[in-house]
């Protein structure tokens, strides 16, 4: 029999890089269901002998306004982004000259530059509004970041719709908020999904943002997940239960809609053709 | 035809303001890391470089500059050598469905917080109850994880895991691209998958390597939240992006912007070539 060393060597790469990939969350899962008595005794890749939801249901009940207000933040902060991204793309797409390729290029800039350096200046913004430490001043903050981004998404999103689709509406005399309407929303659909939902877990995520423009652990879910970090000492169950809850949202639209989120990923990373 | 300025500008606008805001934070970064404004010098008064020259004789920031190349190096290259492991694995299997599950499957602590990374690895991490119960039964070396300047490279290697999907997924996008004619006319040949690699799909996955060496990079300059949330500030794990909020939360104003234009001068040197090459490719040529 021959022996199909390919396969082999992909079997092996996957398992044992799979275990190591499938480990923590599954000790995350693991810890979050056990009680305080099970949580001192056992290792935290040990399933516990009586699971039980009570932590994660305290946690829940601890958390739901953090996660209240993060919801109302983040969820504003991606169709807001998705949306002026989109139009800033139109206009990009649609006026081609040195100008757009050089706010194209800014745009870009921007968008990979690391905003952690540009946090003092986003306090002193924000305190100049006085918006600091508020949930619109947080959004705002967010916004600034990644509005760019959506632009630049949305951009190559937009690249690969044919011109000709456009001219023809030009020609026909449509006005361009008609052409906007009629030619590229249709055909704009899973660009837009994507970069909604990639903003969404990312800014679901994000920890500097809010940890600079807020005081306290009581206005986003990363900051709380944080808190326990200090509060919990060894108990490590109330900690991944506050991990696993404030993950939930974004794993379960990365396991629905994952393909989004990764189309959103590889498009940043390698552009339309990608 | 092409829109008129005027709607041009309408349609732009948001993107400008808000985009502006960055600008004029990197601007007010500039302007103030000139100056000696802090929590003693309320009244920010020009003092040149001094800044600068403050900063690089600070020992907590030759460190911090330090551990932040260090932790490029060790994630853009460990990242490129586990990404590729992994593109190469899931490129053996034909289904296109199931090579879309196991990337997805890689890419998954990208969804994750890098808080919620932090949290599960200090305990994976943890002596008593963590991973060394394991090693121990199997007779393998137990290391201080997270002590003294171990815990930078257990906090590297857990970036690495992070973010070893995320490259996985590019080298596979230049894979598909190499086309499957050319593998299938090496197949005729009677050349097997290992040659079809190693001579033909992972040479012209060039493409993969520079753009992946890109993020790694960039994702190694922003590292923040791992560390702070497994170790806070811990002087072997902290970055210039720690450093930064270190001087910030003492009201060191103007060391944190002078800090700021560092990383930023690091990361303009691959974001800025970057978009340039990028640009030619986001947008195709009408």
């Amino acid at each position: 029999m021959r022996i199909y060393w390919s396969k082999v060597y992909a079997y092996a790469v996957i398992i044992v890089l799979g275990v190591i990939w499938a480990f923590p969350i599954y000790s995350l899962i693991l810890g979050s269901i056990k009680s305080l008595a099970e949580v001192m005794n056992t290792p935290i890749f040990v399933p516990p002998d009586a699971p039980s939801l009570s932590t994660l249901a305290s946690v829940a009940n601890a958390m739901k306004t953090t996660l209240l207000n993060t919801a109302i933040v983040v969820i504003p902060v991606a169709v807001l982004s998705t949306f002026f991204g989109m139009l800033g793309a139109y206009a990009i797409v649609r006026r081609r000259s040195k100008l757009s390729d050089t706010l194209m290029m800014l745009v870009a800039i921007a968008t990979y530059t690391p905003y952690q350096a540009l946090l003092v200046p986003f306090v002193h913004i924000l305190k100049f509004f006085n918006l600091y430490n508020t949930l619109p001043g947080l959004a705002f903050g967010f916004l600034i970041y990644y509005t760019p981004m959506a632009a630049l998404l949305m951009v190559i999103f937009m690249s690969v719709i044919p011109s000709e689709l456009i001219e023809a509406a030009v020609v026909d005399g449509a006005n361009e908020f008609s052409i906007f309407k009629r030619v590229v929303l249709p055909v704009l659909g899973p660009g837009i999904v994507s970069t909604l939902i990639f903003i969404l877990i990312v800014s679901w995520n994000n920890f500097f943002i809010p940890l600079i423009l807020t005081r306290g652990y009581g206005k986003f879910v990363t900051l709380r997940i944080f808190s326990y970090v200090g509060q919990s000492g060894t108990f490590y169950n109330k900690m991944f239960a506050a991990a696993l809850l404030g993950s939930l949202p974004p794993l379960i639209i990365f396991i629905v809609l994952g393909r989004y989120f990764i189309r959103g990923l590889l498009v940043l990373g390698t552009g339309a053709k990608g | 035809m092409q829109m008129r300025l005027r709607t041009f500008v309408l349609f732009f606008l948001p993107v400008l303001v808000f985009g502006g805001f960055l600008y004029y934070g990197i601007a007010w970064n500039i302007s103030i890391s000139l100056t000696n404004y802090s929590l003693l010098n309320p009244k920010p008064v020009f003092t040149g470089l001094q800044s600068f020259i403050t900063l690089f004789n600070d020992f907590w920031f030759q460190a911090a500059l330090k551990k932040t190349l260090m932790w490029v190096g060790v994630l853009a290259s460990l990242g490129n050598v586990i990404g590729l492991l992994l593109a190469t694995a899931i490129f053996q299997f034909k289904s296109p469905k199931v090579r879309h599950a196991l990337t997805s499957f890689f890419i998954y602590p990208m969804s994750l917080s890098m808080v919620v990374v932090g949290i599960i690895w200090r305990w994976i991490f943890d002596p008593y109850k963590g991973i060394d119960i394991i090693l121990n039964k199997l007779g393998l070396p137990t290391p201080a994880w997270l002590t003294g300047n171990n815990a930078f490279w257990s906090l590297a290697l857990v970036s690495v895991w992070v973010y070893a999907g995320f490259t996985a997924m590019l080298y596979l996008s230049a894979f598909y691209n190499v086309g499957a004619s050319l593998i299938e006319s090496a197949m005729v040949d009677g050349a097997d998958m290992f040659t079809i690699m190693t001579r033909i799909v992972i040479p012209n996955a060039k493409q993969g390597l520079i753009i992946s060496v890109i993020f790694l990079a960039l994702f190694a300059i922003q590292m923040f939240a791992l560390p702070f949330s497994v170790l806070f500030m811990n002087p072997f794990t902290m970055t210039l992006v720690m450093y930064i909020y270190n001087k910030f939360v003492s009201e060191y104003f103007c060391l944190a912007s002078a800090t700021a234009i560092i990383v930023i001068v690091i990361s303009a040197f691959i974001v800025i070539p970057y978009a340039m090459w990028g640009l030619k490719r986001w947008i195709i040529r009408r």
